[in-house]
């Protein structure tokens, strides 16, 4: 596992005022604290807690995690694709280290 | 007002089958009174919250009624693994720049940390379909209730049985 490595998926062809569907996947363990390892040393809480998702300049979501989300967390919701900038996660973690992944949101032509 | 209205094909479902059982037991028995009167509380209703759950609720929502409608949870009513929980969640709600969705909280009772996750939105989101996956601790009723612009909220409510613990 590359924790903080992950990707976001977009249809392949999107026009100017679709709605898509955005599905982000990023690497982590999201260790809830309860588990113990094979030495029965408690593993300590470690998790993605916070995530912005900006597109362009605007913060259009934001979202609050806990180690209740499963393991590599998933997340998919639509998106008014009306311009074509950045669309970039923001994850960070109890740890407080944060990781982005990004995906250019571009319109078809001709 | 539409709140009256309830959608859902679970709801739907529950209808049908209390009103199916009723009309059973109204054979069996010979009698003849008025459905309604025992379809009081359909298993459809989540349980009384919890201390911390109550404590979620009244930090986050206050004293504001929290309503039935306009939001459909789609679980599966038992799951084999705790760790891997596939949710859904869709509302009919506007996400228009005048009313839209602006926060969904998603609460499993039983759960060691039962805000399993919180989202903050716009309208740039379209209209609301979210999918993700969760853990669950043990069998446990999940509360899934979106707030909107001007202060409404809405829920739906699932109750999911599962056997491997998720969280340790």
């Amino acid at each position: 596992m590359e924790i903080g490595k992950g990707k976001i998926l977009i249809p392949d062809r999107i026009a100017q005022g679709d709605v898509i569907r955005v599905q982000a996947v990023v690497q982590h363990p999201m260790d809830t604290g309860f588990f113990r390892d094979a030495n029965a040393n408690m593993i300590p809480p470690y998790f993605m807690k916070d995530v912005t998702v900006t597109y362009g300049e605007a913060e259009v979501a934001r979202f609050e995690w806990t180690s209740g989300v499963s393991k590599d967390p998933m997340i998919a919701f639509p998106l008014r694709a009306d311009r074509e900038a950045p669309l970039i996660f923001t994850y960070k973690d109890n740890r407080g280290t944060s990781y982005q992944i990004s995906v250019p949101i571009a319109f078809q032509t001709g | 007002m539409d709140e009256q209205i309830e959608p859902g094909r679970r709801a739907f479902l529950q209808v049908v089958g209390a009103a199916g059982a009723a009309l059973m037991l109204e054979g069996i028995r010979g009698a003849a009174r008025p459905l309604a009167a025992r379809v009081v509380r359909g298993p459809d209703e989540p349980e009384a919250p919890n201390e911390e759950v109550a404590k979620i609720l009244k930090d986050r929502f206050g004293d504001r009624t929290i309503q039935r409608g306009h939001v459909t949870l789609d679980m599966a009513a038992s799951t084999e693994d705790g760790r891997f929980v596939p949710v859904s969640l869709e509302s009919d709600l506007p996400m228009s720049a005048e009313r839209y969705v602006k926060g969904v909280y998603f609460i499993i009772d039983h759960n060691p940390d039962p805000l399993v996750f919180a989202m903050h939105l716009t309208p740039q989101i379209g209209p609301l379909a979210v999918q993700t996956r969760v853990k669950m601790r043990r069998t446990s009723w999940i509360r899934a209730i979106v707030e909107t612009s001007d202060g409404e909220l809405w829920a739906d409510y699932a109750k999911v049985e599962t056997s491997l613990n998720g969280c340790g």
